[in-house]
């Protein structure tokens, strides 16, 4: 073998201390979205930690969370007042506290989400445009009113009173739905809780996709972060996009052919422990009496928002 | 001999959540043939990720010919080029690292990155292909190689660029015992060549073979112990405690014989 060193690699010379300050690499948009399929795993992680925690909903069966979830979404739609509104989110908030959630965490997902998607998309509903009533807010005025075909465009364009309590109330509702959502998402293990949708009768055939492709995404999630590491670890100069989208392209066509390969192997293990043509999940065993105690708590305050 | 790496208490943690190093100090001289060894998930890998400048610690600084490698010394232009050139990485799954179309592309790719003039590049891509015996691969896409030619292009992707340092994680891992014995004697001559070669394993067989320096690395992530093949294959005591051989029980004719196991050079009978 030493023989066969080519010339090239025994020679030392053109090694050089570095030449700094010829300017900086930037950041490639492959590198941003690497970062934030990082970000991706990192929350998985995060995910896997805040339900170690030992809170007042992590203890819960599953099928309760479920049904609760279910039951208190459709409260939240049903009332059609915002002090009840109001009360629902102070019940969600006394659970978070209990379920001991990083408070601050949480609600900054819940109010972003809620912001973008309750107030902003209801707000052009708070102009007098779309909801008649007293004007509180002018925006625009025009030297006379507009009609054609079906629509009146007034004088004076704002925002009305009425308006804006039906922007609030869908606000109100987008984050109490949200905070329900990521209460429970946050303190139930995903497998456990895809499990417990059968108690909503979700076949189990649909169950095992979901997991499979969840536990499928942190698996490629991470070959392709390793795929870009690789990459990196012979990038001597910053890539035009030309050559990042190639790069791209051929790296998506490996990993469809490692999802195929891996597939092909998923269902050869499947059938080689005896599927034939049918998944059955294996359910939950009995409910314990805290489960039962936690859960007509949880109704039971259910049914007085209702009857508030 | 001049020091050429230098680990000055690294310590490191996945997603800020998964400890992998933590408070590693490590030396890396001019020539050295060093393994680092460890039970899986002991953070061999990612010690050499950090050293190939590939993640950068959460704590303690890593040197690279005196320059402090770090998130911002390798955004500069002249210091990637100089780092990427002098540093090079065989990753343990080859698929990850194989991204050109055909095998000669792969191992122009880098030479060709360093500016070097193309009929250079040819001879330094056909050269390497002579010695890793790959020739006859050069228009195969790498998808179209078995698992043994895989590495070799891997390691030839990283000749090319006739780096100091070579940084190999599990090379000879899943592959057949003929290429592991090319790979074998592929690291020997590089390293009589003097490029300094790094590489992380979990298999003492190939650390006898090499006869490196070698680092130990315990299951709470922490360097326990720097010594030569003899001084630490030697010690079962530690290696016992790191996890890297165990005990099992097995039949000799009749009798039931129990006795320490590290599916190499410790597995040897008495009787």
């Amino acid at each position: 073998m030493a023989n066969k060193i080519p010339s090239f690699l025994l020679d030392r010379s053109s090694y050089s201390p570095p030449k700094r300050g010829s300017g900086k690499v930037k950041v490639s948009f492959v590198e941003k979205g690497i970062n934030h399929l990082a970000g991706v795993i990192k929350r998985g992680y995060i995910h896997w930690e805040v339900l170690s925690k030992k809170g007042f909903f992590q203890k819960i069966d599953p099928r309760i969370k479920i049904l609760f979830l279910v039951f208190f979404i459709i409260i939240v739609s049903l009332k059609r007042d915002l002090l009840s509104e109001f009360y629902v989110s102070i019940f969600i908030f006394v659970l978070v506290l209990l379920s001991r959630l990083k408070v601050v965490t949480f609600y900054r997902r819940v109010l972003l989400f809620g912001f973008i998607f309750g107030f902003l998309i209801a707000l052009p509903s708070a102009l007098n445009l779309m909801t008649k009533g007293e004007i509180i807010l002018p925006v625009a005025t025009l030297s006379r009113p507009h009609d054609f075909w079906i629509y009146h465009v007034p004088a004076t364009i704002g925002i009305t009173a009425a308006g804006m309590l039906g922007v609030a109330m869908l606000t109100m509702r987008v984050i109490n739905s949200l905070s329900l959502s990521f209460l429970v998402l946050y303190t139930t293990p995903f497998p456990e809780m895809v499990r417990a949708l059968k108690i909503l009768k979700v076949p189990d055939t649909f169950l095992i996709i979901i997991s499979l492709c969840y536990k499928y995404i942190f698996i490629f999630s991470k070959t392709v972060e390793d795929m870009y590491l690789a990459k990196r670890a012979r990038m001597l100069r910053e890539e035009n996009n030309k050559k990042a989208r190639e790069w791209i392209v051929g790296r998506l066509a490996l990993i469809f052919r490692k999802t195929q390969l891996r597939c092909e192997e998923v269902f050869r293990a499947m059938v080689g422990r005896g599927f034939s043509d049918t998944i059955k999940l294996y359910g939950f065993g009995k409910m314990r009496a805290t489960d039962w105690a936690s859960g007509a708590i949880l109704f039971s305050m259910g049914l007085l928002f209702l009857l508030m | 001999m001049e020091k050429i790496i230098r680990l000055k208490g690294i310590s490191y943690s996945y997603y800020d959540q998964i400890p992998a190093l933590s408070e590693i100090n490590l030396d890396v001289v001019d020539g050295d043939n060093l393994a680092v060894i460890g039970a899986n998930g002991s953070g061999k890998s990612t010690l050499l990720q950090i050293m190939g400048g590939l993640r950068y610690p959460s704590k303690g600084r890593f040197l690279f010919r005196e320059a402090d490698v770090s998130e911002k010394f390798l955004r500069d232009k002249g210091s990637v080029k100089f780092f990427r050139k002098s540093v090079g990485y065989v990753f343990q799954d080859s698929d990850v690292q194989l991204f050109c179309p055909t095998v000669l592309d792969e191992l122009l790719y880098g030479p060709l990155q360093l500016d070097i003039d193309e009929k250079e590049a040819l001879d330094r891509a056909f050269e390497v292909m002579q010695m890793l015996e790959i020739e006859h691969l050069k228009e195969r896409p790498s998808y179209m190689l078995s698992e043994g030619e895989k590495k070799k292009v891997a390691i030839g992707s990283a000749l090319t660029m006739n780096p100091e340092v070579f940084l190999l994680d599990e090379p000879t891992n899943g592959l057949d015992p003929r290429t592991q014995v090319f790979l074998v004697e592929l690291m020997f001559a590089l390293n009589e060549a003097g490029k300094t070669i790094v590489l992380a394993t979990h298999d003492l067989g190939l650390v006898a073979e090499l006869g490196a320096r070698v680092v130990v690395l315990s299951e709470d992530h922490r360097i326990v112990k720097i010594g030569s093949t003899d001084e630490i294959l030697g010690d079962q005591d530690l290696l016992l405690r790191v996890n890297l051989i165990h005990e099992h029980a097995h039949l000799h004719g009749k009798t039931k014989h129990t006795h320490l196991h590290s599916h190499y050079l410790l597995h040897r009978h008495s009787s």
